[in-house]
């Protein structure tokens, strides 16, 4: 029952899909580099989930005390527990410093040094040579970094007369012989369809938080691109490694930002210990987020939680006075009053470890070129399409991201992609023409959500889903369980064939939208799980009480994970890169990860 | 003259009620403005008992749980629901606001939720805010510099002097305070309102930026900038208490100081 | 209804007037202006012996209250036209009206300033 769509035919040299800090970064790259450049993007730019990153952007400047990019680098692979590609690391943190730089120039507000230097703070994970003492390496704007990088990459691209398709919806990649030619929208203002044809398509979509229950992330994260590709039959890598923040408020889920304890916060359990000093006795409240996650974790399934139930800690931070809090982290006092009714110069915050990030994502090279495993070979690139920021795996952050490495990977990549596109692409050499079939199947796949009507209502199978991952897939992991999750997410899945989309109209419909993004959403969860119960090991933020020690013989790789029409999921692996791009640094060879 | 009377087609009818379900006990009606552009219908307003036990504290908390629970077909802007992205600004018991930032608590009787005032309505709460981001565009928020930047390093700027940005760089672009603005609603093609004057004047106070005169010359103008009366609504409903009135005042300052 | 110009074509219009700033800047200076002014006429007219016709006649034929009188009506008139003309362009959504409004709200207080001023000369040249 395909009906005749209205669609509006684009040919561009690229088209980015997402406009998040690393769609933006690309887009304005490519827009100033003289290709034909459009970015789709599903909510307004200043929208986009990055705006809502607050702590920083790491990068070795030394404005605060000595750096180098070699200490950067090393503190990037233990944090990824050796599951990180060290090729792409390497270039992420030496092209940190002129990255950041560049973001100055073009304008970002950030908070400065006495001298007028670039403000940086300590966070998780960050040290002085290689290990030894703690490096303020973070670059901030106050505790709004996020907005500020995001609002001024947008301001770039108005500058740089990048065309936008605000408030459209990606559906599918249009796929020729594995090749990607373009990509198909919905409009929803108009209910229109476009078809952009284009060399390359940058997948910017960002990550699937939105998968659990509680998560810091926004309604809209729902990793679209990660299922387009899902679909394209191209697979995902190391999707069963989701980070848990440790500061998101109880209850609400919202974040409060690592910076807290990095300009001197500390977590306490129900006897008012810094319980941090126990397990991670050099780095503290400064250990990585995996650490620190399952640390408070641990205190809470001890019985030694705060709150009328046990179930969450303390972040104190009235001890910093009231000039540190304005000055530095106004939005989080904001944050704690709105959200948890906590006045921070007198009460601690009521916190609680929450989905935050997909380490996992899209297999790229360092280019941000999108690649597969074919014939043998784990590097494959697969034509036309690109993939950068959370919804791309490089593997920068492997199986544990440190903090304010995600600025960083996005304005690194981001413009990495731009600088690739550039090399490639003729600007205005022409496409071939499309056949009518080759966007038949995004078509098929609206027409069938559109006029699902079964009796489930979205919202009803999204919640099920969410609880089911929270509950199976949390911060520690068993296989008992893991199995469990597994058969309830089938069912789950399975309940789908029986969703219902109420509205029926085209004009910004939103009850088709969240279906669109819940089809999404399953078959991300699926990989997710599946991931999660295929790794025995203990790695970052997987974390399994039945296998507890790393596995570097037999698991150090990345899983690769495909899934079907019914969202079954089938596995291979691509073996971790350990060499490195240049002979400026060296491989960091695996070793115990202790803080 | 003035319009006092709404134009037939926007005059508001009766709507559809969604009673509590069984056994709830504690609910709070929630007046909804829907307006379906497919039906070519006057918009009405619905109401939905919402019970209250099972709902979060925000009125964002309200809504979607009206759309996941009682009509999907509810269609409003949402993401970050925590008052950074501006996705959610509507007008909530007669203010502008944002839903995932206002508290139910802090509401009398019932919950009345209009789109934001004077802006063309494209679904229920979703308006068309088209001329509100051209008017950011026009003007040219970005760092405009002849000055070469330093190749290695980034530009200098002292603690003092980045203060003064404080207050300028935290908006959200959610629209609340241009549509609360009487001076907008009356001249909205040609005065700027306080959001984009607030942007421009975030780099009129940028010491990095060279292009002071050439931005106020392009804001002095009777309408663009002029309109604003200090009536103060913007700073009133600023979700995140930003000021663009003293913004505007600041640049008018600036204009005079520049006379002699 | 629908207008195909793009959006921000429209907003940027005429691009700017590079004028307002006098405007603004006047207003402001007659409205401060009259405060010594309406208090002078306040107190003067208070300590006036009688009220009569001639009473006022003999006090606005002193070159003193002359002068200060030709000033109060002269910023009055003047800042009378600005506010007109802004409360004129406020309210007023027709912009053929509003030109129209906004002329002959000029012409009236330049008439009545002339008017007032020219009887305060009469009086003080005749009296």
């Amino acid at each position: 029952m395909t009906n005749a769509y209205k669609i509006i035919d684009h040919t561009y040299d690229v088209v980015i899909v997402g406009a998040g800090g690393a769609g933006l970064r690309a887009t304005l790259g490519m827009a100033a580099q003289g290709l034909s450049t459009a970015c789709i993007t599903k909510v307004f730019p200043t929208r986009s989930h990055t705006v809502a990153a607050q702590g920083g952007m790491s990068a070795s400047l030394g404005n605060m005390g000595e750096d180098h990019w070699n200490w950067h680098m090393y503190d990037t692979i233990k944090g990824s527990d050796w599951l990180g590609d060290q090729d792409a690391i390497e270039y992420m943190c030496r092209e940190a410093v002129p990255a950041v730089i560049e973001l100055e120039h073009f304008g970002v507000p950030f908070s400065r040094t006495e001298e007028g230097k670039i403000y940086q703070r300590p966070f998780g994970g960050m040290t002085t040579n290689f290990g030894e003492g703690t490096a303020q390496r973070t670059c901030a704007a106050a505790d709004r970094t996020g907005h500020a990088i995001l609002h001024t990459l947008y301001q770039q691209s108005l500058k740089h007369h990048a065309e936008f398709y605000i408030e459209h919806f990606a559906i599918d990649l249009i796929m020729v012989d594995g090749e990607c030619k373009g990509v198909i929208s919905l409009d929803l203002a108009t209910g229109e369809l476009h078809r952009y044809q284009a060399h390359t398509v940058v997948l910017a979509t960002g990550g699937c938080g939105r998968t659990y229950f509680s998560a810091t992330s926004a309604h809209t994260c729902t990793g679209d691109g990660n299922a387009m590709v899902l679909r394209a039959g191209l697979p995902l890598q190391d999707m069963e490694f989701v980070q848990f923040h440790p500061t998101g408020i109880y209850g609400a889920g919202v974040l409060i930002t690592e910076g807290v304890r990095g300009e001197g916060g500390y977590l306490t359990n129900n006897d008012g210990e810094r319980f941090m000093e126990r397990y991670a006795p050099n780095a503290k409240d400064l250990a990585s987020r995996d650490v620190v996650s399952r640390s408070m974790t641990m205190e809470i399934n001890g019985g030694r939680g705060v709150g009328p139930d046990n179930d969450h800690c303390f972040l104190n931070l009235m001890h910093l006075g009231n000039d540190v809090i304005e000055k530095r982290l106004p939005g989080i006092a904001e944050s704690a009053r709105i959200f948890a009714g906590v006045d921070v110069n007198k009460e601690p915050i009521p916190v609680l470890p929450t989905v935050h990030y997909n380490m996992g994502g899209i297999p790229t090279n360092y280019h941000g070129e999108v690649v597969t495993l074919k014939d043998g070979d784990p590097d494959t690139v697969v034509p036309g399409l690109m993939a950068i920021g959370e919804a791309a795996c490089v593997s920068v952050h492997g199986a544990n991201r440190l903090g304010s490495n995600s600025l960083l990977d996005i304005v690194v990549f981001g413009r990495a992609a731009a600088l690739r596109a550039a090399e490639t692409i003729k600007p205005g050499s022409a496409h071939k023409p499309l056949k009518p079939e080759d966007s038949a199947p995004a078509l098929d796949h609206l027409d069938r959500i559109r006029n699902a009507s079964g009796a489930t209502g979205t919202a009803q199978i999204r919640d099920t889903m969410q609880r089911t991952m929270q509950k199976h897939a949390a911060v520690f992991r068993t296989g008992e369980s893991l199995e469990q999750g597994l058969e309830k997410m089938r069912n789950v899945v399975d309940s789908f064939d029986d969703v219902r989309v109420e509205d029926k109209n085209l004009i910004w419909n939103t009850d088709l939208v969240e279906t669109l993004e819940l089809e999404n959403l399953l078959h991300q969860a699926q990989t997710i799980i599946y991931g999660a119960n295929n790794r025995p090991e203990s790695r970052g933020a997987h974390a399994r009480d039945d296998f507890e020690d790393r596995d570097d013989a037999n698991w150090m790789k990345h899983t690769l994970a495909w899934t079907d029409e019914r969202a079954n999921v089938t596995v291979d692996y691509r073996p971790v890169h350990m060499y490195t791009l240049t002979d400026d640094c060296e491989v960091i060879p695996p070793k115990k990860r202790v803080y | 003259m003035a319009e006092f009377r709404l134009p037939s087609n926007s005059i508001i009818g009766p709507g559809k009620h969604f009673p509590a379900p069984e056994g709830a006990t504690n609910t709070r009606t929630v007046k909804v403005y829907r307006y379906d552009p497919d039906s070519g219908k006057n918009p009405h307003i619905d109401s939905y008992e919402v019970d209250m036990d099972s709902c979060g504290p925000m009125v964002l908390d309200a809504i979607l749980k009206i759309k996941n629970e009682m009509d999907s077909t509810l269609t409003f802007r949402r993401s970050c629901r925590e008052g950074i992205c501006g996705s959610c600004a509507m007008n909530i018991d007669g203010g502008n606001t944002l839903a995932c930032t206002m508290a139910i608590a802090d509401i009398e009787g019932d919950i009345t939720i209009y789109p934001l005032p004077h802006q063309p309505v494209v679904k229920d709460l979703v308006s068309d805010l088209t001329n509100f981001y051209a008017q950011y565009a026009s003007v040219e928020p970005w760092i405009k510099s002849d000055t070469p930047a330093p190749p290695d390093r980034e530009r200098l700027q002292s603690p003092e002097d980045r203060e003064k940005l404080d207050g300028a760089y935290e908006c959200i672009l959610c629209a609340c305070c241009s549509t609360s603005c009487p001076s907008y609603w009356w001249n909205s093609d040609r005065f700027l309102g306080p959001a984009a004057l607030l942007a421009s004047y975030r780099w009129l106070a940028d010491t990095r930026d060279d292009a002071t005169g050439d931005r106020l010359d392009e804001l002095e103008d009777p309408f663009k900038l002029y309109r604003c009366h200090t009536i103060m609504n913007c700073a009133t409903v600023c979700p995140k208490g930003l000021n663009p009135a003293k913004a505007i005042a600041e640049t008018k300052k600036m204009l005079v100081q520049r006379r002699g | 209804m629908s207008n195909l110009r793009s959006p921000l074509s429209q907003v940027k219009g005429h691009g700017s007037a590079k004028e307002g700033t006098s405007h603004f800047w006047i207003q402001r200076l007659t409205a401060i202006a009259m405060i010594p002014l309406v208090l002078w006429l306040a107190f003067s007219v208070a300590s006036l012996p009688g009220m009569s016709q001639v009473d006022i006649r003999n006090w606005l034929s002193a070159p003193f209250t002359a002068v200060m009188m030709i000033t109060l009506l002269l910023s009055g008139f003047y800042h009378a036209k600005l506010g007109l003309q802004m409360v004129i362009e406020d309210y007023v959504g027709n912009h053929g009206l509003r030109t129209i409004a906004v002329i002959a709200s000029t012409m009236l207080c330049v008439f009545l300033a002339i008017l007032g001023v020219f009887s305060v000369m009469r009086i003080a040249f005749t009296a």
